[in-house]
């Protein structure tokens, strides 16, 4: 990759060297017809060795003042190039940074300065109207998330009343029964999926604000025990290794869904018997958990990414919440695979 | 006991009324901000279920107006709204429960129940059933006298069956009361299991009746 303007100078340095390259023989041509021309007219007769020194003397000169003139060109060339590059590319690379340094999460607009040429002028109005299209659309899409997450919170909470409703009819049959729960089971899972949806949209609406320091082992050690009953039932070994007195600065509830998530992964995702290993440092924690192959690490932290069956029954978005939460607070979320061991890090 | 509903979801109130009225609750509706006001500022009620969003004004404000007339009512806030300014919001106002749709019917009869017996016993908040004896307050259970240990688990599901006495009540329900936010991200209902098997064998051993019982394999009863 080389800058524009030196792409350019490149190619104007090699058409003069080769104008000024053609022009040797040329000068060597015209310079000596007119001295034997002057010759003659003196009726002076050179010696052939005076007549060859003659010859070297005008190439050489020749040559010389060639290489001159090129040398003048080429530091001309240099200098006005980087004098147009610093004040006529100016308004380019302002609006370049200004690009570069726009993020459509932050919802900031960006203004662009005023440049009195005509093509900057309009690229950076195009520019402005493509993001102010994107913002657009991004606040209609989330917002649209956002209601339509709402509006389904009510509709399903009749589902539900309707089914604990059914449950109570005398006389159902064990099928019946069954219908009903397996019902009520689609239908929990509707509503988890739905409720992580609208902490993902609250959290990209940057709810959540307030910041607290954080006892992060504490909670850790507390999170662990509430999942215990789900681990031991599992008969699944958890080694943890969390010194005491590691804090962290967050919002609580994040930090919580946080820990939730990676913890319930581990232990919804690990067969029975096998291993969980948690490590917690200054600047790092780890979820890792024994496994048989690693996983699609491009669409692990994506929404809905990974598959949702009846089998895992995720909501698809646990994953997610853990990546747009850390990226609030500009942490690192890691996926590895090392000795059949799913690894989950986040680097503080 | 009087109960008061105010929800625009006529469907929704309709399955909350129906599942309530066969306890002995006496269940009125409101489905506007207007009709809302006009019911408190003319009745009491034991206990008022309240949406946030009404045709007409925001619930709140309704909430804000009982407490401002200074009444005793027992309030429960079920919201679609799961945002936590409206839970502390409402429960500042004096809300004194919130509970977020979509929810189990047993769960909402359970914190009905709870929040009347707390209004109406106020100290001596205890729920006798024949040989068993419920102390609320300092959450012991006796049966014929004698002392029954429960672990808070079980002394959660043993108030959440006599709240929900003679109904069907669904595992998903009761995965979902015991571990809240927690259960819901898990598929294995098996610990509940473990929980009622306890619970059902400590109150036998001291000499209970067995009032729950297991229907359709997976379903439980408290039978009265």
């Amino acid at each position: 990759m080389s800058k524009l303007l030196n792409l350019s100078l490149k190619r104007f340095m090699i058409y003069a060297g080769l104008v000024l390259v053609c022009s040797i023989p040329v000068y060597y041509f015209i310079l000596s017809k007119l001295w034997h021309h002057e010759l003659d007219e003196h009726h002076i007769a050179l010696t052939p060795a005076a007549g060859r020194e003659d010859r070297y003397l005008i190439i050489m000169i020749v040559t010389m003042l060639t290489m001159l003139f090129f040398l003048m060109l080429i530091i001309g060339f240099v200098l006005i190039n980087r004098r147009i590059s610093k004040r006529l590319w100016q308004p380019f690379y302002n609006s370049l940074a200004k690009i570069k340094s726009f993020n459509l999460d932050q919802q900031q607009t960006v203004v662009f300065e005023d440049t009195d040429i005509n093509e900057f002028a309009e690229l950076n109005q195009s520019l402005n109207k493509l993001i102010a299209g994107n913002i657009a659309v991004y606040k209609q899409q989330k917002e649209f998330a956002d209601n339509a997450s709402h509006e389904l919170q009510t509709p399903l909470a009749i589902i539900q009343s309707k089914l604990d409703l059914l449950l109570q009819s005398k006389l159902l049959t064990d099928d019946q029964y069954e219908l009903i729960e397996d019902a009520n089971k689609a239908l929990s899972r509707v509503a988890r999926i739905n409720k992580n949806l609208l902490l993902l949209t609250k959290i990209e609406n940057s709810q959540f604000m307030d910041r607290e320091l954080i006892d992060l082992s504490g909670l850790l050690e507390s999170t662990l025990s509430a999942f215990s009953h789900f681990s031991e039932n599992k008969d699944l070994v958890l080694k943890r290794d969390i010194p005491p007195g590691i804090t962290i600065e967050g919002n609580k509830i994040l930090i919580e869904i946080l820990l939730n998530n990676l913890i319930t992964n581990a232990i919804r995702y690990t067969v029975n018997k096998g291993t969980i290993a948690i490590t917690l440092c200054d600047k790092y924690l780890s979820v890792a958990n024994s496994a048989t192959e690693a996983l699609q690490n491009d669409q692990l932290f994506k929404r809905f990414g990974t598959t949702t069956s009846s089998i895992t029954r995720g909501t698809g978005l646990g994953l997610s919440l853990v990546k747009q939460i850390s990226s609030r607070y500009g942490w690192k979320v890691d996926y590895t695979f090392h000795d059949m061991y799913h690894i989950f890090s986040i680097q503080f | 006991m009087k109960i008061l509903i105010i929800e625009d979801e006529t469907a929704l109130a309709k399955s909350i009324g129906t599942y309530l009225s066969d306890e002995n609750y006496l269940c009125e509706y409101a489905t506007t901000f207007a009709q809302a006001l006009d019911k408190i500022n003319i009745h009491d009620y034991d206990c008022i279920l309240l949406d946030l969003m009404l045709p007409g004004g925001d619930g709140l404000r309704v909430l804000e107006e009982i407490k401002e007339q200074n009444k005793q009512d027992g309030v429960i806030i079920i919201s679609a709204r799961n945002s936590l300014e409206d839970k502390i919001k409402g429960l500042q106002i004096g809300a004194d429960d919130y509970l977020t749709k979509p929810f189990h019917l047993p769960e909402l009869a359970a914190r009905i129940y709870s929040i009347i017996r707390r209004k109406q016993f106020g100290n001596v908040n205890i729920i006798e059933q024949n040989e068993l004896r419920i102390n609320l307050l300092a959450k012991t259970v006796t049966v014929n006298e004698k002392n029954v240990t429960l672990t808070r688990k079980e002394f959660d599901l043993l108030l959440y069956f006599i709240s929900n006495k003679n109904k069907v009540i669904s595992k998903s329900a009761l995965a979902e009361h015991l571990s809240g936010d927690v259960a819901d991200m898990f598929d294995n209902y098996d610990f509940i299991y473990v929980h009622i098997k306890n619970l059902k064998k400590k109150l036998t051993e001291a000499g209970c009746d067995n009032y729950l019982k297991t229907l359709y394999g997976t379903g439980y009863k408290w039978e009265i």
